[in-house]
C-alpha cells in the first residue's frame, strides 16, 4: 500500500503529470515537427511506389530456353538481381505468372520501377544471362499506376466531407472549440506520420495508405475519449471555484492517461506483430508497409490525444470570457487563501511531480492537488492525489 | 434488460450469420467450401483480360484518354461488388484488367464503350434475307424477297428539319431529299447530294484504324456499275415489289462489316442487298458521330436515324428500377440541365410531328398503331430500344427495353460512370498467378495469432480473471467477423486481400479499446467506494456514453469514404464499417451483459481473482481512513 511508483500512481489514475501547465512547450515542439515534415514534403517529397507511380513490367517466359520450368519464386529473385543491377535502390512489385485460358505458353509478369529504355535493355539482357531464358521471350512495358489519380482524388473529397461532418458532430456533442482542438491533433497525427515516411524515405504503396485512413478514425476515437473526460470533469465547472479549468482539463488527462497507455498498449501489440513478421521475416511487403504505417500513426495518435488535443483546448478555453473570469476568481480565492495560510508548504510539496519555474503562470502556484487544502494530509508521497482526500463523491472531483 | 436476454440476442444473431454462411447467398461445394471467404487477387490469384484501343487515324490514343478508360473501365468493375480489382495501362494502348477468382463473365463487357445516343427515327426498310444477300448466280432468286419481321413496305428516307417535304426541299447537306410516292419508281429527278463517290467524313472519323477502309477501295470492289447505281439511290429499293431491283447492287451484299462502314449512312440504307448482319459487323464506334444520320437495326429492319441531339453525356444519374406496372426493368434517367433542354427538345419534335413528316411515316411503318414519332435510344452499334414519344419530357425519362435487371443495372452505371472515349476490342481472358501466395497469407495469420496472444497475456495480467471476458470477446468478435466476411463475399464480391486481413486484425486490437474504457471506468466507480454490483451499471451508462460517440465517428469514416471514394479506398472503407458495427454488437451484446453477471459473484471482489482488486482494497482502506 506505501508502495506508490509511478506506476501503481499511473494505474489508480493519479499520475498528476503537469500536463496542460506545459502547454507551450508541447506547441513549440509540436510546431517544429510540423515545419520539419513541411519541409521534408517541400524538398524531398515522397517515395512513391510503382502503385503509384507506374513502372516497367518484364514477362518472363515460364520456361528457360532447355525446357526447364521456372518458379515464381526463381523469376522474382532472378529479375531482382537483374534490376539492381542498373539500379541498386530498386524494388521489384508484383511478381504474376499468366496462361491463357485457351492454352498456350505460360509467362510471368514482374513489375519493377519506371526503368529509362537503355536501363531495361541492360536489365533485360541480365536477366536473359541469369535465368537462361530465350532472349526474344522477354519483353518489356511501361505500366501505368493501378491506384488511379481518381482513387486519391475521390479519397481526398471524402476525408473533407468527413472532417466536416465530423467537425458537425463534435460541435453538436461537445462545442466547437473541442471540435477544433479534435481536429487539430488529427491534422497533426496525420502531418507528422507523413512527415516520418518523407524523412526516412519509406516506400509508400496503396497498404500505407489504408493503414493512413485506419489512423484517421483512431485517432479521433483517442481525443474523443480524453475530451469526454474533461467533459464531465468540467460541467458546471464556473459554479465552483475549486479549480481553473486548465487544471480540470489536466485531471481529465491524467485519469485517462492509464486508459490511453493501456489501449495505446492493446492496439500496438497486434500491429507489432504485423511488423515483425511482415519486415522481420518477410522482408518487405503488404504486411510490413501496413504494420509501420499504423505503428507510427498510432504512436503519433496516442501522444497527440494527451499531450496536443488538450493543450489545445485548455489554451481555447482560457480566451473564453466566462472562463477567463473564472480562472481569475479561482487565482484570486487561492492567493487569498495561501497568504494567511500555507503558502511556502504548497510550493514544497509539489515539488516531485510538477515543474520548472517556467510553467503558465495560472498554474505556477496553483494546483488544487497538493495540500492547497489542509485535509490533504492523508499520506503525504499521495499528496499529489486529485481532489484530495476522503471517499470520493464530491462535487468538482466526481469522475466519469 | 435482463443479462440473459441480451446473450440470447447475441446468440441469435451468431446462429443467424452462421445459417447465412452455410446455406444462403449461393453456397455450394463440402461443408468446408461454405467456410471460405473470398480471397483477393495477391492470394488466390484469378482472371485477366487485357483490352487492346483501336488506333485512330495511324495515331495511338492520346495518354489523357487511354487515362479517361482506364478510369472508366476501373469504375465499371468496381461496381461489380468491392472486389480489390486491378486496372492499369500497359504500353500505350492496352489495359489489363485483373480480377480474383474466376471471372471471365464480369470482364467481358468491361470495355465497352457506352456511348449513348438519342436520335430520331426518320427511315425504315426491310432487312434483307441471307439468300438475297449472296446470289450466287446472275440470276436472283425469285424468293429474294426480304423477310421482315416487321413491315416490309419501306417508307421514305427523309430528314428531320422537315416541315415540308416536297421535292424541291432536296440540296440540303444530309438533308435533302424527297418523298418518294412509290418506291418501285425510283425518283430520279434529284440525286442526293451526299450520295458522291467521297464519303460523309463525319462517319469515318470515328472508325478504328486498323480495318480502315476508304470508300475508294469499295468502289473498286463492288464494280464501277454497282456503285453508279448505288450512287443514283435516294431512296431505299423496295424488293418485295420488285425482286429484281437488288440484282444491281449484288456485290454489297458481299461487303465485310468495316467496308460498308465506308460507305455514306444513306448508300447503306438504301442499298437493298446491305444486311443488317453486315451492319452489325461494322466496327465499333461506326455509328458514334452526332453530326451525322446514321443506319442502323432494330427488330430486324433497318433504320435510318437523324442526328443526335442528345447524348449519354446529357444524363446526369441512371438507375436502374423496376416498373411497378408491368414487372419490367427499365433505366430511369434524370438530364442534366442543358440536356434537359435538348431532350425536351428532341421529344417535342417527335410529340408534334405530323403524319406528313418523314419521321411520322418511318415510324407508322415500324409500328402498327401510330400517333408520334419514335426517338431511338442508341447505346454504342446496337439500338435499344425506338419508343414512341408520347409527350413533351421535361423531367426524369426511362428508357424501355428487354432487361434484366443485371443488364438494365450494367447500364445505369455504365451511363453514370459516362462513356469510354476510345474504341477497344478485347483480348483472350488469362488467369493470373497469385502474387503473394499462401506463405504471406500463413504469415499474416501468424502475425495476428502473435498479437492476439500478446494482447490476452496483456489483458491477464492487468485485469486478471477479467482479462478471459477481453480475451472471449476477441475470440467473438472474430467469429462474427469470419462469418461475415464468408458471406459479404458471396453476395456482394467482399474481397479479402492480404491488407485487408492485416486490417481485420489491428481492428480487433482496436475494438480491445472499448473494454480498456470500460474497466477503467469500473476501476473509476469501485474507487469511489461503490459496490461492485452498483459499480458496474454506472461505469457502463458512463462508458456506453464515451464508446458510442467514438465508434459513430469512425462509422461515420466508413460510410462518408465507401460512398464517396472508389477503388481500394472503398474497400477498406467497407471493412472498416463492418469492422466497427460488429464490435458495438459485442460490447453490447456480450460484454456488459457478462460483466453484469460477474458483478454478482464472489470471485469478482477477490484481488486475486478480478483486476479490480487492488482498487477494491483502496477504496476499503480509503473509506477506513476516512
Amino acid at each position: 500500500m506505501a508502495r506508490n511508483g509511478l506506476a501503481d500512481r499511473l494505474y489508480q489514475g493519479e499520475a498528476n503529470i503537469n500536463i496542460i501547465g506545459r502547454r507551450k512547450t508541447w506547441f513549440i515542439v509540436a510546431a517544429v515537427l510540423v515545419l520539419i515534415s513541411i519541409g521534408s514534403f517541400a524538398f524531398k517529397g515522397f517515395e512513391l511506389g510503382i502503385e503509384f507511380a507506374g513502372g516497367t513490367s518484364f514477362s518472363v517466359p515460364a520456361q528457360t530456353a532447355s525446357g526447364q520450368e521456372l518458379t515464381q519464386d526463381q523469376v522474382s529473385e532472378g529479375v531482382d538481381r537483374a534490376i539492381k543491377t542498373v539500379d541498386p535502390a530498386a524494388e521489384i512489385g508484383a511478381v504474376q505468372q499468366v496462361r491463357s485460358t485457351g492454352g498456350g505458353d505460360a509467362y510471368f509478369t514482374v513489375r519493377a520501377p519506371d526503368l529509362t529504355a537503355a536501363q531495361a535493355e541492360t536489365a533485360k539482357a541480365a536477366l536473359v544471362a541469369d535465368l537462361g531464358v530465350k532472349a526474344e521471350d522477354v519483353s518489356d512495358d511501361r505500366v501505368s499506376a493501378a491506384w488511379g489519380g481518381q482513387v486519391t482524388k475521390q479519397a481526398i473529397i471524402g476525408l473533407v466531407v468527413f472532417l466536416i461532418l465530423v467537425m458537425a458532430y463534435l460541435v453538436v456533442r461537445f462545442e466547437w472549440r473541442m471540435a477544433v482542438a479534435a481536429l487539430s491533433s488529427l491534422l497533426l497525427d496525420l502531418l507528422l506520420t507523413a512527415g516520418v515516411y518523407s524523412l526516412v524515405g519509406f516506400e509508400v504503396t496503396p497498404s500505407t495508405v489504408i493503414g493512413f485512413l485506419t489512423i484517421l478514425g483512431y485517432s479521433l476515437y483517442d481525443v474523443v475519449v480524453v475530451f469526454d473526460k474533461v467533459q464531465e470533469n468540467t460541467r458546471g465547472i464556473t459554479a465552483s471555484s475549486i479549480r481553473t479549468y486548465s487544471e480540470a482539463t489536466n485531471l481529465a488527462v491524467n485519469q485517462t492517461l492509464m486508459r490511453s497507455i493501456n489501449t495505446g498498449l492493446v492496439a500496438l501489440l497486434p500491429v507489432g506483430g504485423l511488423l515483425f513478421i511482415g519486415a522481420g521475416l518477410l522482408g518487405a511487403g503488404t504486411l510490413k508497409d501496413l504494420g509501420l504505417v499504423l505503428f507510427v500513426g498510432m504512436g503519433f495518435g496516442v501522444i497527440s490525444s494527451i499531450m496536443f488535443a488538450a493543450p489545445v483546448l485548455s489554451a481555447l478555453k482560457d480566451q473564453e470570457p466566462k472562463i477567463k473570469a473564472h480562472t481569475a476568481r479561482v487565482l484570486a480565492r487561492r492567493a487569498a487563501v495561501r497568504s494567511g495560510d500555507v503558502a511556502p508548504r504548497a510550493e514544497r510539496q509539489r515539488q516531485p511531480n510538477a515543474t520548472d519555474s517556467d510553467e503558465a503562470p495560472a498554474l505556477a502556484a496553483s494546483s488544487p492537488r497538493p495540500g492547497a487544502r489542509p485535509t490533504a494530509k492523508r499520506n503525504t508521497n499521495r499528496s499529489g492525489r486529485p481532489g484530495g482526500a476522503g471517499p470520493r463523491p464530491s462535487g468538482g472531483t466526481k469522475r466519469r | 434488460m435482463h443479462p440473459g436476454r441480451q446473450l440470447g440476442v447475441l446468440g441469435l444473431v451468431f446462429v443467424v450469420l452462421y445459417l447465412l454462411v452455410f446455406f444462403a447467398g449461393g453456397a455450394s461445394g463440402s461443408f468446408t467450401d461454405r467456410l471460405h471467404p473470398k480471397l483477393g487477387l495477391d492470394l488466390v490469384g484469378g482472371t485477366q483480360a487485357t483490352y487492346i484501343a483501336s488506333v485512330q487515324g495511324g495515331q495511338d490514343p492520346s495518354k489523357e484518354s487511354m487515362e479517361q478508360a482506364r478510369t472508366i473501365i476501373e469504375n465499371r468493375v468496381n461496381a461489380l461488388g468491392v472486389s480489390e480489382a486491378e486496372v492499369v495501362i500497359q504500353g500505350t494502348r492496352n489495359i489489363v484488367v485483373s480480377l480474383a477468382g474466376k471471372s471471365d463473365d464480369q470482364l467481358k463487357d468491361l470495355a465497352t464503350a457506352a456511348q449513348m445516343r438519342f436520335r430520331l427515327l426518320v427511315g425504315v426498310t426491310g432487312d434483307v434475307a441471307e439468300s438475297a444477300m449472296n446470289p450466287s448466280t446472275a440470276t436472283p432468286s425469285a424468293s429474294a424477297a426480304p423477310s421482315t419481321s416487321s413491315s416490309a413496305k419501306p417508307s421514305t428516307s427523309a430528314s428531320a428539319p422537315v416541315a415540308n417535304a416536297s421535292p424541291s426541299s432536296g440540296g440540303q447537306g444530309g438533308g435533302e431529299v424527297v418523298k418518294a410516292p412509290s418506291p418501285s419508281t425510283p425518283p430520279s429527278t434529284s440525286a442526293s447530294p451526299t450520295a458522291t463517290a467521297t464519303p460523309a467524313p463525319g462517319s469515318t472519323a470515328a472508325v478504328p484504324g486498323q480495318e480502315q477502309v476508304t470508300a475508294a477501295e469499295v468502289q473498286k470492289k463492288v464494280g464501277a456499275t454497282a456503285w453508279a447505281a448505288a450512287q443514283k439511290l435516294t431512296a431505299p429499293v423496295d424488293l418485295s415489289t420488285d425482286a429484281k431491283a437488288g440484282l444491281a447492287y449484288s456485290p454489297f451484299g458481299k461487303l465485310t462489316g468495316p467496308e460498308v462502314n465506308a460507305l455514306t449512312p444513306d448508300m447503306q440504307f438504301n442499298i437493298p442487298t446491305i444486311s443488317c448482319k453486315q451492319l452489325d459487323d461494322r466496327p465499333n464506334g461506326a455509328i458514334d458521330n452526332v453530326d451525322t444520320k446514321v443506319a442502323a437495326c432494330y427488330n430486324g429492319a433497318k433504320i435510318m436515324l437523324d442526328k443526335a441531339p442528345v447524348v449519354g453525356d446529357d444524363i446526369s444519374k441512371a438507375s436502374a428500377q423496376l416498373d411497378s406496372q408491368n414487372g419490367q426493368w427499365v433505366v430511369s434517367l434524370d438530364f442534366k440541365s442543358e440536356g434537359q433542354t435538348k431532350w425536351a427538345n428532341l421529344t417535342r419534335q417527335a410529340f408534334q410531328a405530323t403524319s406528313a413528316d418523314p419521321c411520322y411515316v418511318a415510324a407508322q411503318t415500324l409500328y402498327s398503331s401510330i400517333e408520334h414519332c419514335a426517338v431511338a435510344v442508341v447505346l454504342d452499334k446496337n439500338v435499344i430500344s425506338a419508343p414512341q414519344i408520347q409527350g413533351v419530357l421535361t423531367s426524369t425519362s426511362q428508357i424501355t427495353g428487354s432487361f434484366t435487371a443485371v443488364s438494365a443495372k450494367q447500364l445505369a452505371d455504365q451511363l453514370n460512370f459516362g462513356a469510354i472515349p476510345v474504341t477497344f476490342t478485347s483480348g483472350p481472358a488469362q488467369t493470373v498467378s497469385a502474387t503473394l501466395g499462401i506463405q504471406q497469407l500463413k504469415a499474416g495469420l501468424l502475425a495476428a495469432a502473435i498479437g492476439m496472444a500478446l494482447v490476452a497475456v496483456y489483458a491477464f495480467f492487468y485485469y486478471r480473471l477479467l482479462g478471459s471476458v477481453i480475451f472471449l470477446s476477441l475470440i467473438l468478435s472474430g467469429l462474427l467477423t469470419f462469418g461475415a466476411l464468408v458471406f459479404l463475399g458471396r453476395t456482394v464480391g467482399f474481397t479479402l486481400t492480404l491488407a485487408g486481413i492485416a486490417g481485420f486484425i489491428v481492428s480487433l486490437g482496436v475494438a480491445a479499446d472499448s473494454f480498456v474504457i470500460y474497466f477503467e471506468r469500473l476501476k473509476d466507480e469501485i474507487h469511489e467506494g461503490r459496490s461492485p454490483r452498483s459499480a458496474v451499471p454506472r461505469a457502463w451508462a458512463r462508458a456506453r456514453r464515451t464508446i458510442i460517440s467514438a465508434n459513430t465517428i469512425t462509422i461515420m469514416a466508413a460510410v462518408v469514404l465507401y460512398i464517396v471514394s472508389i477503388g481500394a479506398v472503398q474497400g477498406f472503407a467497407f471493412a472498416l464499417g463492418l469492422s466497427t458495427v460488429l464490435d458495438l454488437l459485442v460490447v453490447f451484446l456480450f460484454r456488459h451483459p457478462i460483466m453484469t453477471m460477474f458483478a454478482n459473484t464472489k470471485a469478482f471482489l477477490s484481488p486475486r481473482v478480478s483486476g479490480l482488486g487492488r482498487v477494491l482494497r483502496r477504496a476499503q482502506t480509503d473509506v477506513k481512513e476516512a
